[in-house]
């Protein structure tokens, strides 16, 4: 399986013993060189194959004759039927494997607002690895909407032809407000990978650390470094977890969040959900910056801007004994591993694919959807979302757990359709199943599901119904 | 005040709050939650932008407002913990209605509390005592200003019976 983010491959850093600046400076300009050239293939390939995704029919067509079977007239006595029952659409349609990947583009990776038409390669590779992945059918659909209220009745207005929506890349804070309403409006499951997937992932890579380090959530203290839609959400499910929430404390480029910060008022009206973490956390009141945050902190979760050195040894220094340090920023962590170890952190995470422990939403979403989907679930509630981390660390603890293993990698994919597995259980406990399966049952349709798409791919290579990746230039070449 | 009496729930809860009379003393402990106001108004409207000078201007206007009969100074002081620390404030004035009956109105011109104060029943609270020291000098109605698009203060005034008497409209010129 290719790596969810293209970023270059270099040498695995942990060896060195001293970090020198000139050294990272020059291996940042062999990484910016290799993202570069990536890129331009991207660009090239992009345009041998004329995107990445097409349709293709699921069933056979022996004759014209079979479309009076798949269309007219035969299609209409399933229309009625579903007129007559509405949730026959997820028996007799496609629906109940489909997904909608929605974005506005108002935040796309690290590229900012680059709006809905430059978001498409993005969602686009989505829809991939959904299918790769999660054996998810999933469109992509960038919308073009002038504010969130057209996002959220265009949305609605989709929804008749999809089993869940996921929605990807949109700024925040107006992400919050637009995944709680749809979870409310809609009766199919919503996802908010950006806060979800991303939080999900942390969270079971905190678990397995403090796993490998012999400490419990219930009594560590922790500080998330940057407020955005991931540690919003990582901070609320580490809440439901039992983790102290006055030994939780935020950090963004204002400093500490506290219940008496000079912006909480304007937080108040622009971002609910990071107030009300202000009222909650930081029982101890710290204010100011980082650095007195941070003094004798677990466990520092940075997902912040990709700014260097935003995370500094002396922090490190100043945490608790063995302190756990994700860092998350991509494509450059706030801490390079290496310099984070030495330092003396027992645990590093980024979110990165060429350093141990990627912290890696691919990890999660695939598989939630495949659960969700086959449960038929009306609603991802965080319960679902903590089982899918739950599961995911315990993934990772079968191939045994160490500083270097925290997280599955993705190739160790025998652990996918388990968080499938548990997260259609999760549903059903819950009560928002309408698919109340066993657990072996939501296992094998899993397997199943989740492993036809690479012999899909493979198979289409061999009949050279893919063409091959040209070797060499491209150029202009096209596959068709 | 027009459901006085009627038996609020916060009645039964004392407030985590001491409230008394603010005095000279309280200034430096109130300029700050005034202006922390005035700045969460700004966020409802740009024709709110706090002056720069807000702070002085602040620091006068309830200096002058603790020595006006016409005015009210309550300060909310925390316990425990907040023993003695001002955690919230009420300032209203008393203003002469020359053209309709009552003819005095309370004005509640600034009500502000830290957030931790808040959700507890305190502004209530606060609210119910001002009214009180406003009928006490003679005023036959209370009435709260605030930023129109504050739907929060909207609804938290709504609940106690209040409803809109007069609308002020503005444009930039």
């Amino acid at each position: 399986m290719a790596e969810t983010a293209p970023v270059p491959t270099a040498a695995p850093r942990a060896a060195r013993k001293r970090p020198r600046a000139a050294e990272d400076a020059e291996v940042d300009r062999q990484r910016e060189g290799q993202t570069e050239l990536l890129g331009r293939r991207a660009i090239e390939l992009s345009r041998f194959y004329g995107g990445k995704i097409e349709t293709v029919p699921k069933v056979p067509v022996r004759s014209l004759h079979d479309f009076s079977l798949w269309y007219t007239p035969g299609v209409a006595a399933v229309s009625r039927a579903i007129q007559e029952r509405p949730e026959l659409a997820f028996e007799l349609t496609g629906r109940w494997n489909t997904v909608a990947i929605v974005t506005d583009g108002s935040r796309v990776l690290g590229l900012g607002d680059i709006g809905p038409r430059a978001a498409l390669p993005v969602m686009e590779g989505k829809a991939l690895l959904f299918k790769f992945l999660g054996g998810v059918d999933a469109v992509p659909i960038p919308i073009q909407v002038g504010s969130p209220d057209a996002f959220l009745s265009t949305v609605e207005a989709l929804a008749p032809a999809f089993g869940g929506i996921n929605l990807e890349d949109i700024a925040s804070p107006k992400c919050f407000g637009i995944l709680e309403e749809l979870a409310q409006r809609l009766e199919i499951p919503v996802w908010h990978d950006d806060q979800l997937g991303t939080a999900a992932a942390t969270v079971a890579g905190v678990l397995n650390a403090l796993a490998t380090t012999g400490r419990s959530v219930r009594e560590i203290r922790t500080v998330l470094l940057g407020a955005g839609a991931a540690n919003l959400v990582t901070a609320r499910l580490l809440l439901a977890l039992g983790h102290p929430a006055g030994q939780l404390a935020l950090v963004d480029h204002r400093g500490v969040l506290h219940a008496e910060r000079e912006d909480v008022d304007e937080l108040m009206v622009r971002n609910p959900w990071k107030y009300r973490l202000a009222l909650r956390t930081n029982g101890g009141g710290r204010t100011g910056s980082l650095e007195s945050a941070i003094a004798g902190a677990d466990v520092v979760v940075a997902a912040s801007t990709p700014v260097p050195g935003t995370l500094r040894p002396e922090h490190v220094r100043a945490m608790a004994p063995h302190p756990i340090v994700f860092a998350l920023a991509n494509p450059v962590p706030e801490i390079w591993p290496d310099v984070a170890r030495a330092a003396g952190a027992a645990v590093v995470a980024t979110g990165r694919s060429d350093f141990p422990n990627q912290v890696n939403n691919s990890l999660v979403f695939p598989a939630v959807f495949r659960g969700v989907l086959d449960a038929r679930a009306r609603s991802i509630p965080d319960e679902i979302v903590l089982a899918a981390a739950r599961e995911l660390a315990r993934g990772a603890e079968r191939k045994g757990l160490n500083a270097h293993h925290i997280l599955p990698t993705m190739e160790e994919t025998e652990v996918f359709p388990n968080v499938a597995a548990a997260v259609g259980d999760a549903a059903v406990s819950l009560g928002v199943a309408r698919h109340r399966l066993s657990h072996e049952e939501f296992l094998d349709r899993a397997r199943t599901l989740m492993g036809r798409p690479a012999r899909l791919v493979r198979t289409l290579a061999r009949a050279h119904l893919t063409a091959p990746v040209p070797r060499g230039p491209i150029g202009r070449r096209r596959s068709v | 005040m027009a459901d006085e009496g009627k038996g609020h729930p916060a009645d039964a809860v004392a407030p985590p709050i001491h409230l008394r009379p603010a005095r000279e003393a309280d200034l430096g402990a109130i300029v700050p939650l005034l202006l922390r106001l005035k700045r969460l108004n700004e966020e409802f409207d740009p024709l709110l932008k706090v002056r720069e000078d807000a702070e002085r201007q602040a620091r006068d206007i309830v200096r002058s407002h603790l020595a006006d009969p016409k005015a009210v100074v309550l300060v909310a002081e925390g316990l425990g913990a907040d023993r003695d620390k001002v955690v919230g404030f009420v300032r209203a004035v008393v203003r002469e209605r020359p053209f309709y009956v009552p003819e005095f109105e309370g004005v509640i011109v600034d009500i502000y509390l830290l957030p931790l104060y808040r959700r507890k029943g305190v502004g209530e609270y606060l609210l119910r005592e001002v009214s009180a020291a406003l009928k006490a000098k003679g005023a036959g109605v209370v009435t709260a200003e605030f930023p129109a698009q504050n739907e929060i203060a909207v609804r938290f005034y709504a609940k106690r019976g209040f409803r809109p008497i007069t609308s002020i409209h503005a444009r930039s010129l």
